[in-house]
């Protein structure tokens, strides 16, 4: 479903992801570990299109970000780390919007609305206006709308920062809904114990490469996802 | 600890001095003393229209016995501008601060935070007020013959004074916060309200001077009135020339109505600083979905973007009411203006130039494209992680500015084919040239735009207010109007038998322009965007 070809990002001369390749199939949930500044965002960017980059390829569903960027971000939800979401509108209003931009139907977005802003316990909120919501709520509102349009593909920067325990549960609850359904979810995450439990494959950079993939009984084996993570940080 | 408070206090409310809204950085060195001397001169330039208008009038008032009269005069312009200066300040610093959780949260008296807040505001009206009052004050000692107290008593006046202003601005700044926090639609409102105030201050101005030579003409009719309606500012007048218990009464009234608003605040206080004021939060109803199309999306989005902040409105679109109580106006002095263009008897084209001139020159005032690229800010990720064309949000952008300020536009330009009554050719000019001028101005503003983005604001006013595609949008329209207007008195001696004709070739020009900068915004515009 998502397919990263030898990626390459330059600020200036400093690589920020230096030729990082990665695969994510259909019904994966893929974990991108790394510390700050590893370039988690940066690959994570260039894979909405919302960010070009100097080599490499990327596909989704077989589609080059590069070359038909409107047809693969049909295909894809993002969420940043910190979602700034217009303040001028209500949370319907939004999420009308969103779906309006998907061209999802009346009845279709009537129903999952329903569904996820009462998962979220967000649905009495709706009416009021975005700029009177909290961190979470907005974090819970970008999760809605990107969950509006049954996205193929979904990619989470930081999706669990901000979010309350029950919405966090809901939300990884979703997440392995999606995939069975046969979509695939690249998500960044500093909380390694969520990475070890809900993830099929995890993938580890520092200072732009990749440094470890792999499924997750591969990679962890007897251990921990974090004392694996804490060694190879101490290697490199 | 009072005086640590009283120094971030004044720090706080003349921060817009040495920091920079924009980059939210210290001004230091060069670009600190550039930015103090704009605003000494900008503060100068006006202390010397203020001392220009006492020396008309000190020299007449002072020697006829009414110095008192003079002072107070000046003393309720100072009163309006000081108040006018402070008010927001009041509401944001006494009613809204941001620190108050933060204060407290530490061991201060709520009592010592009021006193420096107050301060600040005191601080702040005293700036504005001395501007009227140094020269009044420099005038009257010059011309009034007072003794060693009456010089010290005019001294101490503006300082008195801005306790009344200090006063006035917490009552007001109460009203202030209590309507916001009350009012639904409270962006149309505020519209609304500084509309009001739009035509209060000028319908003020042009009775001002009438006000002002009636007071010239019989100053004791107009003393005895005032004398008992205002009377702290008749005793403020005569402790200008020296008389203790004058000073007294007007100093007590004012320190009375001061400690009155204290003893309320201060009991207030913690109620006012620690109640949240957020409005009864409405409860979604669920009602049945309506899918609309993906351009009716983009369109709407810009709508809600441009109704959901009044400064945006009052800034940018100001031009579209105005432009429709330009119509209605022309309805109604429709006489005055027949009068009026019989001067130009026989000059029918010239007439139908002046007014697309004056259609073009209202529709300038709505320049809704220019600042609407930089205000996506840091929403940006939004369209460019959807599947959207940024061909199709600039064409939204475009399509807001030319439905908002085209259906005003052509209703005065109907009003005014309704007073003049030009020929066919004269009417279908008048109709196209507004038309293809609102076009221009859309693809204009959007063209700046583009070329000079400024997506990290921290504040909605620096690209709505102090950004240069902004500026070149309002200048550069009224420019437009003025090239072809000077063209036009150039060559007056050819060009004014064909008045009509030169319009025609006017309005190709304009037309040619919109298309090439549209093209631009569709092909180099809609990559910019992208990549932003």
């Amino acid at each position: 479903m998502l397919k990263i070809e030898n990626l390459t990002k330059k600020y200036g001369d400093k690589k920020a992801v230096d030729s990082l390749s990665l695969h994510i199939e259909k019904g994966e949930i893929c974990g991108f570990i790394g510390h700050n500044g590893a370039g988690k965002s940066t690959t994570i960017k260039a894979c909405c299109g919302i960010l070009n980059f100097d080599e490499g390829e990327i596909y989704v569903d077989g589609i080059s970000v590069k070359k038909e960027p409107l047809k693969c971000k049909s295909m894809i939800a993002y969420i940043p780390d910190n979602p700034d979401l217009y303040e001028f509108m209500t949370g319907i209003q939004f999420l009308n919007f969103i779906a309006d931009i998907f061209g999802v139907s009346a009845e279709a977005r009537q129903e999952r609305i329903n569904k996820y802003a009462t998962d979220f316990s967000i649905l009495k909120n709706l009416a009021q206006p975005i700029s009177s919501y909290s961190h979470g709520m907005k974090q819970k509102l970008a999760i809605i709308s990107a969950l509006i349009h049954e996205p193929k593909l979904i990619i989470m920067d930081e999706p669990f920062v901000g979010l309350d325990p029950k919405a966090s549960h809901r939300l990884k609850e979703i997440m392995r809904e999606m995939c069975d359904k046969g979509a695939a979810i690249f998500f960044s995450t500093h909380v390694l114990e969520v990475a070890e439990k809900l993830c099929d494959k995890i993938a580890i950079i520092k200072n732009g490469q990749l440094i470890r993939t792999g499924e997750v009984e591969a990679l962890v084996g007897d251990t921990s996802l974090e004392n694996v993570f804490l060694e190879l940080e101490e290697e490199k | 600890m009072t005086k640590a408070l009283l120094k971030k206090q004044i720090l706080e409310v003349f921060s817009w001095l040495y920091v920079n809204r924009k980059s939210g950085k210290r001004r230091q060195g060069s670009g600190l003393i550039g930015y103090v001397l704009l605003y000494v001169i900008v503060f100068g330039y006006l202390g010397v229209t203020f001392y220009f208008l006492a020396d008309t009038m000190g020299d007449a008032f002072i020697s006829m016995g009414f110095g008192w009269l003079y002072l107070t005069i000046f003393s309720l312009i100072a009163i309006v501008f000081g108040v006018l200066g402070s008010v927001f300040n009041t509401y944001a610093s006494l009613y809204r601060g941001k620190d108050n959780d933060f204060l407290l949260s530490m061991p201060i008296p709520p009592s010592k935070i009021l006193f420096a807040r107050l301060c600040g505001v005191y601080a702040m009206g005293l700036m504005y007020e001395l501007v009227v009052m140094i020269p009044a004050v420099i005038k009257y000692l010059t011309v009034a013959r007072v003794g060693v107290l009456g010089v010290v008593f005019t001294i101490l006046i503006p300082f008195v004074l801005s306790l009344f202003v200090l006063t006035l601005s917490c009552v007001l700044g109460y009203a202030v916060a209590f309507f916001s926090s009350k009012l639904k639609n409270k962006n149309f409102v505020m519209v609304g309200l500084a509309l009001v105030f739009i035509v209060g201050y000028f319908f003020l101005y042009t009775k001002v001077v009438n006000y002002l030579m009636d007071i010239m003409t019989d100053p004791s009719n107009v003393a005895g009135k005032i004398k008992n309606v205002l009377f702290p500012f008749y005793h403020m007048g005569l402790a200008a020339e020296g008389k203790i218990l004058s000073m007294g009464i007007f100093t007590g009234i004012f320190i009375a109505l001061f400690a009155i608003t204290w003893f309320v605040l201060a009991h207030n206080f913690m109620k006012l600083a620690t109640t949240e004021k957020g409005e009864k939060k409405k409860e979604y109803k669920e009602k049945k979905a309506k899918a609309a199309g993906y351009g009716s999306a983009l369109l709407r989005k810009e709508f809600k973007r441009f109704i959901g902040s009044p400064t945006y409105m009052l800034n940018c679109g100001i031009g579209c009411i105005l432009t429709v109580i330009a119509a209605v106006a022309l309805m109604i002095k429709k006489d005055t203006v027949v009068e009026f263009t019989k001067l130009l008897a026989g000059a029918e084209g010239v007439m139908v130039l002046i007014g697309v001139a004056a259609i073009c020159i209202i529709a300038s005032t709505n320049y809704i494209t220019a600042p609407s690229v930089s205000l996506e800010g840091k929403n940006i990720w939004l369209l460019q992680s959807l599947p959207v064309d940024a061909k199709d949000v600039l064409m939204a952008k475009l399509k807001l500015h030319l439905l908002l300020s085209g259906i005003p536009t052509l209703i005065l330009s109907f009003a005014i084919i309704a007073v003049l009554g030009p020929s066919l050719m004269g009417s279908v000019l008048i109709v196209l040239s507004a038309l293809i001028f609102v076009c221009l101005s859309a693809v204009w503003g959007l063209f700046l735009g583009l070329k000079m983005p400024n997506l990290k604001w921290t504040s909605e006013v620096v690209p709505i207010k102090q950004s240069m595609p902004v500026l070149l949008a309002l200048f550069g329209g009224w420019a437009i109007v003025l090239a072809f207007g000077g063209v036009f008195y150039l060559l007056r001696d050819t060009l004014f038998e064909y008045p009509l004709l030169y319009l025609g070739f006017v309005d190709i020009v304009s037309a040619a322009l919109s298309v090439v900068l549209f093209c631009w915004i569709r092909k180099k515009g809609a990559k910019i965007f992208a990549e932003l």
